[in-house]
């Protein structure tokens, strides 16, 4: 750094202002001007969360809102250079500061965490599957799975119930984020937790229903086969209409 | 500056598809959108908001410029639409989040992806901010003024040299519009003047700053100009701004520019004796597409005037 102590030092009171509205006593400048530093810039924060999260905003009351805005913007050290991924700093630092005990909002990480997912998923770069043909055998063949996803485990179920709502059905909840090939659409799927183990041995093992269904067997030994194969064909037929499969692999072959 | 109109909501967040505007007026010339046309070459900024009028060619500028930080890392619609425009016109990348004010080092991680994608898309002008925008690594995502002084000059000569270097191309410096001076030791047209000639950069001229700033802090326009490092000047921004009282202009982005602004972007030519890239900045509170193809067919016109001068192609 080439730059004397003194400018740096300025620098710093400068952003501090900024940042805080506090100590506006920068060396050589005008207070008229500086405010509109700390407006401007505290509106753009204030106007990428307040777009980013439009439920949240809804359901926190102003003073909540602006608490969290003008902390954030105070005391997070913004690390993205692209201010549309800021939104998820923001969520990690409500997060880690405990602001659903301070507000007593128990489901406001869940609901941070929902509104950013939709965001992260329509934005997040193109992972394009391997080859993969329509037709095949669905018990046997290995399933091409829509790269383009998030599984996430929810304790609130803000995206079956209004915010508030979901704190009476607190529990385990499994939610499944996806980008529709083509169309870029976002959709949401709640998954049983019997889904969640379906859909991570046929995406992350590559296996085939009917290998699945001998290792569940095998496991469990009162388990019913017949109803075992059922759940899983259903479960696959629906994830192929919802565009979550998209077809039968080319690459594994058995 | 369009830093928070760059979220990119999708479905229930914001609309992909802005309403299509209908009314076309036939413009001057729009024949090559491969390559920048060889007299005169009049932009406008790609935005989402406005993106449709861009791919149906309802408006065909003769390149377009985007914010990099808007762009890189962006898949799924928006990816698509950043491809396919590329497609239709030739880019010029005008960045938000170098700060080449800042104290630290640059964010090399981002300068990697940043030249991938000048190479990728085969960018001529890479354009940044005499400003600064983080301090201590954290980003703030809007344009500070840095304090006109020696060691500014001297810090800033060598980040410029560095990203320079790092690029394999000349990094273009554009004057910004401030509201406060800070901690001044010289002058602005002196310290924008040095850090050019010193680093060996291109200029950036953003005539709306240049009014902005002569307003607000009470400099003449044209010495101002006239003080500028002209042969190194490769680039012009032109915009509205918003008059906030009697003693303040902001530079907005968000009106369309007013008659003082294209006299002085004709005086500006006048000095400068050849035509260069010009650029319509319009961030925010888009009109019609008509309203906007005026503008720039004004721009044109104003360029015309001085076709005899020399050009020099992008």
């Amino acid at each position: 750094m080439l730059y004397s102590t003194k400018t740096y030092q300025t620098q710093k009171k400068l952003t501090n202002w900024v940042r805080t509205g506090s100590n506006p006593e920068v060396p050589g400048t005008v207070l008229e001007g500086l405010k509109q530093y700390r407006r401007l810039f505290r509106n753009n924060i204030n106007n990428t969360m307040e777009q980013a999260f439009p439920i949240s905003f809804e359901v926190l009351n102003k003073e909540q809102w602006k608490q969290l805005i003008d902390d954030f913007f105070a005391h997070h050290d913004a690390k993205t250079p692209h201010v549309w991924k800021l939104p998820f700093e923001f969520y990690q630092f409500v997060n880690k500061q405990k602001y659903s005990s301070k507000f007593n909002m128990p489901f406001l990480n869940d609901l941070l965490h929902f509104e950013w997912l939709e965001i992260e998923i329509f934005t997040m770069q193109d992972i394009l599957p391997e080859p993969y043909k329509k037709t095949g055998d669905l018990l046997n063949d290995r399933i091409e799975c829509n790269n383009e996803f998030q599984l996430t485990q929810l304790k609130y179920p803000v995206h079956l119930f209004a915010a508030k709502e979901s704190l009476k059905h607190s529990g385990d909840y499994y939610l499944l984020s996806y980008r529709m090939p083509e169309t870029y659409e976002v959709k949401f799927i709640d998954f049983p937790v019997l889904h969640v183990l379906f859909f991570e041995k046929i995406c992350n093992d590559r296996m085939s229903a009917n290998e699945i269904i001998k290792e569940i067997s095998d496991q469990n030994p009162s388990v019913d086969k017949k109803q075992l194969k059922q759940n899983i064909e259903e479960f696959i037929e629906t994830m192929f209409s919802e565009k979550v499969f998209l077809g039968y692999s080319e690459t594994y072959q058995n | 500056m369009e830093y928070w109109k760059a979220i990119v909501y999708p479905a229930h967040h914001y609309s992909k598809t802005p309403s299509l505007q209908t009314s076309i007026t036939p413009s001057l010339h729009y024949s090559n959108y491969k390559s920048m046309n060889k007299n005169i070459n009049i932009g406008l900024g790609f935005r989402r908001e406005i993106a449709d009028a861009f791919l149906n060619q309802e408006i065909m500028p003769d390149f377009i410029e985007v914010a990099p930080e808007n762009w890189i890392d962006l898949g799924g619609y928006w990816g698509d639409v950043f491809r396919k425009v590329n497609e239709q016109y030739p880019l010029i990348l005008h960045g938000l989040s170098l700060s080449i004010g800042s104290p630290e080092e640059p964010d090399w991680d981002f300068l990697k992806k940043l030249k991938r994608i000048i190479k990728q898309f085969n960018v001529k002008i890479y354009s940044e901010h005499l400003s600064f925008a983080k301090l201590d690594n954290a980003h703030l995502y809007d344009l500070l003024p840095i304090p006109f002084k020696e060691d500014s000059i001297n810090h800033i000569v060598k980040r410029i040299k560095q990203v320079q270097d790092f690029l394999e191309m000349p990094l273009t410096i554009e004057n910004v519009s401030y509201y406060t001076p800070v901690d001044a030791e010289i002058t602005e047209s002196e310290f924008i003047s040095r850090i050019v000639k010193e680093s060996g950069c291109n200029m950036l001229l953003d005539v709306n700053n240049v009014y902005v700033n002569a307003f607000n802090h009470n400099y003449n326009t044209h010495e101002f100009i006239d003080a500028m490092p002209l042969e190194k000047v490769s680039y012009i921004h032109m915009a509205g701004h918003h008059k906030l009282n009697d003693n303040l202009i902001i530079d907005t982005h968000g009106e369309a520019i007013i008659d003082p602004v294209f006299e002085l972007f004709d005086y500006t030519l006048d000095k400068l004796g050849r035509n260069i890239p010009v650029l319509l900045e319009r961030d925010f509170n888009f009109p019609e597409m008509n309203e906007l193809k005026l503008e720039m067919n004004k721009l044109r016109n104003i360029c015309l005037k001085h076709q005899d001068q020399n050009v020099v192609q992008y």
